[in-house]
């Protein structure tokens, strides 16, 4: 291939592995969105701090495997907790309170974090196996990027599965588009709630561990991909699982051709982006209500 | 007669203290007053969206934050730049700012609305880091000369002196909380209040509901500006990480939650409380935003109106029952 090409092609897997990574964080995000009506500012915190576990499991044990098991387990249970003991006591003082409250719990992730393992970088190597490049067609890729591609298309696969051929994926899908009529219906909708919230931060989870090794770990790990993440599900549209995976996809291109063609004004194409299809579809490209 | 001479004492005790506090208190304290007073109007301005209109601005520092660069700027650009023109490029650069986002933001309501300012917010951040030549990136902008108040051949006060700055920063910050008092109780204030509570009623009687947002969106970033500018006067420093960044959008919401949103004072009690606590806070540990955090969640679960609102439903209680002893029945 020329040069040029690979260039190309080469950049365009580099946004999709970031657009992978951010449709993993906007799932859940867009999930817990669409069913609780809660914008979880905190999301990306969850992110951060499964990173971390990742990072303090690694070295305990010195193995990837098992940080990229325990650490989003860990901060789904978190996430749980903080569901079931935080947001669910304020729920019936409606959403603004729920939001703030997301605020604070962002705040005090943050601060933790740093109280904790301090502010500067971590580095998680990247596991033995998984290191180097793969030679293919004349073009030399790390191998790292590919599994992350690979793995966060498998769990893709595995909630789509679980959403549209199970039983639970039909009562979560249909408490995402009527909460109230599947809790009339005599299901437990707070128990799906705090299921659906565990599982939104086990996916942030998978995804701060695997972005770990990528980005570095530290404090404003959350900002960059939490800010991504909203875009993502506004553009979208709220509590679209579709529209999340388009939207992550099509901003893990732009900011990979972004930062290649014009690096200044790559953060700012994003906003201008989502500026645009607000302008024409408020309620975002696949959303059907606010 | 006596009702009102009740009402006016405490202004005027509240007018002398102000005036003798900066030579009772020494310059570490007035410093600490002037902070407390820009961020009180600053609170007030968002809580001019968050109490009376319903809606979270999370992107409350955009407006705060270009107005300071803004008055900043203007600074170091133009040589001899008058004082009070200073404080309201700031303002004005706040509202300018509110115009041109208004088409977007009066489309949405709740969740979509703390969204969208969040990521404007953050896209002015980012674009400030960016823009190294105008904001001078991660530095910022500093050293630019801070012009005496001067009115040509009569006056000339050097800012440049802390205690005058003290008199200066909190005149400015008075005169701004009463316009500010003064616009929530006019009809368009309680129509402010109307779109929160129905905004569809509102809608129905005639009056406009974008309009109306957007006028007091501008209105809420025009004051957040000024509070900036004099931001930008007392620092004589501004840089991203302290006017726009995510610290700052968080910092003036708790100081409206903890007073309460339910009042228009509540945002100044809460500013109060704030930088005492931080000022008593930061003797025992240097984690202030934990415990600020902490202090957060504690208020949104158990005092969602804040401290003026727990205060007021005390006194409800002493008072209805005073009233149940004198006539049964009525009073509920």
């Amino acid at each position: 291939m020329s040069p040029t090409a690979v260039l190309y092609v080469s950049q365009a897997i580099h946004g999709l592995a970031y657009g992978m990574l951010l449709f993993l964080v906007a799932s859940g995000l867009t999930m817990i969105f669409g069913m609780m009506g809660i914008l979880n500012i905190a999301h990306a915190s969850f992110y951060m701090l499964s990173a971390y576990f990742c990072y303090q499991v690694l070295q305990m044990t010195g193995n990837f495997w098992l940080g990229l098991l325990i650490a989003p387990v860990v901060a789904g249970i978190c996430g749980i907790l903080a569901e079931r003991f935080l947001l669910r006591t304020v729920h019936k003082q409606g959403h603004l309170a729920e939001l703030l409250l997301t605020v604070g719990i962002m705040v005090i992730i943050l601060e933790t974090v740093k109280l904790f393992w301090g502010t500067e970088s971590l580095v998680v190597k990247i596991p033995e196996h998984l290191d180097g490049l793969l030679n293919f067609a004349g073009l030399s890729y790390p191998i790292y990027r590919l599994f992350i591609i690979g793995l966060s298309s498998f769990i893709l696969g595995v909630m789509a599965l679980i959403l549209y051929k199970t039983r639970l994926g039909k009562i979560v899908r249909a408490a995402v588009s009527d909460a109230d009529m599947v809790n009339a219906l005599g299901i437990n909708t707070p128990l799906v709630f705090m299921l659906v919230f565990g599982m939104g931060t086990w996916l942030a989870g998978v995804a701060g561990v695997a972005a770990g090794p990528l980005l570095t770990v530290f404090p404003g790990m959350a900002d960059q991909i939490g800010m991504d993440a909203f875009v993502v599900v506004v553009v979208g549209g709220f509590g679209s699982l579709i529209g999340a995976f388009v939207v992550a996809l099509f901003l893990g291109e732009l900011n990979a051709y972004g930062i290649q063609f014009i690096p200044r004004l790559a953060p700012i194409l994003m906003f201008a982006f989502m500026a645009i299809v607000l302008a024409f579809k408020p309620m975002g490209l696949f959303g059907e209500r606010e | 007669m006596r009702d009102k001479l009740y009402k006016w004492i405490p202004w005027v005790v509240l007018f002398i203290v102000l005036i003798i506090y900066p030579h009772v208190a020494g310059i570490y304290y007035t410093n600490f007053f002037v902070r407390f007073a820009i961020y009180a109007l600053f609170a007030v301005s968002l809580n001019l969206l968050l109490g009376y209109m319903g809606v979270l601005s999370f992107g409350h520092a955009m407006f705060f934050g270009t107005g300071a660069y803004m008055t900043a700027i203007v600074l170091t650009h133009i040589e001899g730049f008058p004082l009070l023109p200073a404080v309201l490029v700031g303002g004005v650069t706040g509202g300018v700012l509110a115009l041109i986002l208004s088409p977007l933001l009066v489309r949405v309501s709740g969740t979509a609305f703390a969204m969208l300012t969040l990521a404007f917010g953050q896209l002015i951040f980012v674009a400030a880091l960016k823009f190294r030549e105008v904001t001078g990136g991660e530095d910022g902008v500093g050293g630019y000369p801070i012009p005496p108040l001067s009115i040509p051949g009569i006056i000339s006060i050097d800012m440049k002196d802390q205690v005058s700055f003290y008199y200066f920063a909190v005149v400015v910050v008075a005169i701004c909380l009463y316009i500010l008092w003064y616009y929530t109780k006019t009809p368009f204030g309680s129509l402010i209040v109307g779109i929160r509570d129905n905004a569809m009623r509102v809608s129905y009687l005639g009056f406009k509901l974008s309009h109306t947002k957007a006028i007091n969106l501008i209105v809420s970033g025009v004051f957040a500006g000024i509070a900036g500018a004099i931001f930008a006067l007392f620092q004589n420093l501004v840089s991203t990480i302290g006017v726009l960044d995510i610290g700052n959008c968080f910092l003036p919401l708790l100081m409206a939650y903890i007073g309460g949103i339910g009042s228009f004072f509540g945002p100044i009690v809460g500013s109060a409380v704030l930088h005492v606590l931080e000022f008593l806070v930061i003797r025992f540990t240097e984690r202030i935003g934990l415990v600020n955090g902490v202090i957060f969640i504690v208020v949104v679960l158990f005092a969602p109106m804040g401290l003026v609102g727990l205060l007021r439903m005390v006194k409800e209680r002493w008072f209805t029952r005073s009233a149940n002893q004198m006539s049964t029945g009525t009073s509920s």
